[in-house]
């Protein structure tokens, strides 16, 4: 006899559940996802994947060519670099400092501007309009003016950069925030639990925040992909990460100075870059289509 | 509409003032000496750096410097570069055209390229032009550009010799300067070749033209869709379609506009991520830009003309911004509502 309930058989599915369906149902987006995953993978696996060392030079090999190609050989997959460093590895290695850093500066960042963003949000009056307008119009100060300015006073490096990258990203969170915060606190219920006594923090914790918590997310995977094209930026500009440090700005750079020889000393870190940035954006966008087929269905 | 001036007028000069002493500061936060990093000057003996501390009024408190450092700043005095030795003025005089000239063909080009394709796209969205252009433009938003502007310096300049590699226009013409804009200028001179310099000046200009452009003719495309697909969801297009208006009516008498509103505020944002891009392919295609200059700058340790080209940049950027902001303000009476409930 079959077992079966009409009532326990109805699903609810919980808001998150909802938005992984939505998301699901996106072929480029899972695409995405899988290939943001293999990064992710190779950044936090880079030792035990990688055949050699990051920065171990190989005076016998120097500038082979990448292994499809007729001169190419299988132990070096995409070739030796001028100084006879493994390409391959050094692109491993570089994912995990690019997305590693990226992923730390966008957490840093989110913290101090969601908590910025939120007094800000809360905040009534001259004051209010006073820091929201100053707010606004220091976003506009571009990355790499920061980033030149920090280094000029810091000296260059890896970490100066993301602090720089950090600073640079603040105000974008802070503005999110603001005008997240400022939209609910006009809402029936916070002035439900205002009514209940709530102080603001008790508002912030269990009101605002785990309704704003999901839009966060994708505020964050946008950041994310600014910061990985902006920590290779830089360091490709020579302003970030230094040189025998495989980050992947500088293995570019690196590479520019035997391009015409070795033109996939050039081309690998580069496609390395844009298809980490285009995973990040896929899956950001997948995520706010989820979202918004969500909340209007 | 007098309410709404001052208050952006305001707005500009407490933003302009917390930049100036921004790069007031710099001088005491860069490394060396602070007289040197100020002026630009290397006093020779120390009776001549007491004079000139006097005359810069490091003698006296902070306050007093700062007001006398705004005071040069308005009168143009602006210090002169360690590595070059003239006056910053002069410096950022010749580099910030250029980069002005540069962002403005990129921007013509989103504008121009973008909104159309983003219209059409909005139109048609979820149909598989729509998915074509969503696609091809999330691809050329996630180059970075500086991997971008190589690769067509590689496939146009060293494989095809179609376009130079660098600088503004070829040595061969001698145009002279008066407004900074190479086209503009190549036009107004009386040159006996206007055309072939005119032709050169263009091929120079294509490439980082294109290399900023694409990008972010790519960011306004997804915008400007966005915008066009919210719109096409509201009520009154609903209502205009149960009167029978044909889509073509809906679109120029509904569509159109509306969706422009929201499309300008982000249009402020992009510009920073211009001034940026153009800051980074200036360095690759040689153009003697600001972004190009700063980055000597950093180089070579030149913190006078770091301290002027941070005021230089971000002043013409927050300007930009807030004359967006403040034109977004005007058009859109939708935000008065906004505005008297937020303060």
């Amino acid at each position: 006899m079959p077992q079966f309930s009409l009532y326990e058989e109805e699903f609810h599915p919980s808001p998150w559940q909802r938005t992984w369906a939505a998301f699901r149902s996106s072929h480029i987006a899972m695409v995405g996802l899988v290939m943001l995953g293999c990064f992710v993978f190779f950044a936090l696996f880079a030792p035990i994947i990688t055949p050699y060392d990051a920065t171990e030079q190989n005076i016998d090999g120097l500038l082979i060519p990448p292994s499809w190609t007729a001169n190419g050989v299988i132990s070096h997959l995409f070739g030796t670099d001028a100084l006879g460093r493994d390409l391959f590895t050094r692109i491993i290695y570089g994912c995990r400092i690019t997305l590693g850093t990226a992923f730390i500066t966008v957490v840093l960042a989110m913290l101090v501007g969601v908590s910025l963003g939120t007094f800000a949000g809360m905040l009534r009056g001259v004051r209010s309009s006073i820091a929201n307008h100053l707010l606004d119009a220091l976003m506009a100060i571009p990355t790499l003016l920061i980033a030149i300015i920090i280094v000029a006073i810091l000296g260059a490096g890896l970490l100066n950069s993301m602090w720089a990258i950090t600073l640079a990203l603040i105000p974008q969170f802070v503005h999110h925030t603001r005008s997240f915060v400022r939209a609910e606190m006009k809402k029936d219920y916070i002035v439900a639990s205002k009514l209940d006594g709530a102080n603001r923090w008790q508002l912030f914790v269990h009101s605002i925040l785990p309704n704003m918590i999901e839009t966060l997310v994708v505020q964050g995977t946008l950041a994310l992909s600014i910061a990985v094209i902006d920590i290779s930026a830089l360091g490709f500009l020579n302003l970030g990460a230094q040189s025998p440090l495989p980050e992947l700005g500088v293995i570019l750079a690196d590479g520019l100075d035997a391009a015409y020889l070795a033109p996939w000393n050039v081309a690998v870190p580069g496609t390395a870059i844009f298809l980490m940035v285009l995973s990040i954006n896929i899956v950001g966008d997948g995520l706010r289509s989820a979202l918004r087929k969500r909340v209007s269905h | 509409m007098i309410q709404i001036l001052t208050r952006y007028c305001t707005l500009l000069v407490l933003t302009l003032l917390v930049l100036a002493v921004m790069s007031f500061s710099l001088a005491y936060l860069f490394p060396g000496d602070t007289l040197e990093n100020l002026t630009g000057l290397v006093p020779e003996n120390e009776a001549q750096r007491e004079a000139l501390e006097r005359q810069f009024k490091l003698d006296s408190s902070v306050v007093l410097q700062f007001f006398y450092y705004l005071g040069n700043l308005l009168v143009g005095d602006w210090g002169y570069s360690f590595t070059s030795g003239l006056p910053l003025l002069e410096e950022v005089g010749i580099a910030l055209p250029a980069t002005i000239e540069l962002a403005t063909y990129a921007m013509l080009m989103a504008l121009f390229v973008g909104i159309p394709l983003g219209y059409y796209a909005g139109i048609r969205c979820y149909s598989t032009t729509d998915h074509i252009l969503n696609s091809a433009s999330m691809t050329t938003y996630s180059f970075p550009v500086f991997w971008f502007a190589l690769l067509l310096i590689l496939v146009f300049s060293l494989q095809l010799d179609a376009a130079p590699l660098s600088g503004r226009i070829s040595l061969l013409y001698d145009v002279p300067r008066v407004t900074g804009f190479i086209l503009v200028d190549v036009l107004l001179s009386d040159l006996d070749n206007k055309s072939l310099a005119f032709k050169d000046a263009l091929s120079h200009i294509a490439l980082p033209t294109f290399a900023i452009g694409a990008i972010t003719t790519a960011s306004l495309i997804r915008i400007t869709r966005r915008s066009v697909i919210d719109v096409k969801h509201r009520p009154y297009i609903a209502a205009a379609v149960s009167r029978g208006l044909s889509s073509w009516q809906i679109f120029t008498r509904h569509i159109l506009r509306n969706a422009l509103l929201p499309i300008l505020p982000l249009m402020a944002i992009q510009i920073t991520t211009l001034i940026t891009n153009a800051m980074i392919v200036e360095t690759l295609f040689s153009w003697p830009g600001i972004g190009n200059w700063l980055i000597q700058a950093i180089y070579q340790r030149d913190y006078p003309a770091l301290r002027i080209g941070m005021m230089a940049v971000s002043t013409l950027v927050i300007t930009l911004t807030i004359l967006v902001d403040l034109f977004n303000r005007i058009i859109d009476p939708s935000r008065e509502k906004y505005e008297h409930a937020a303060v």
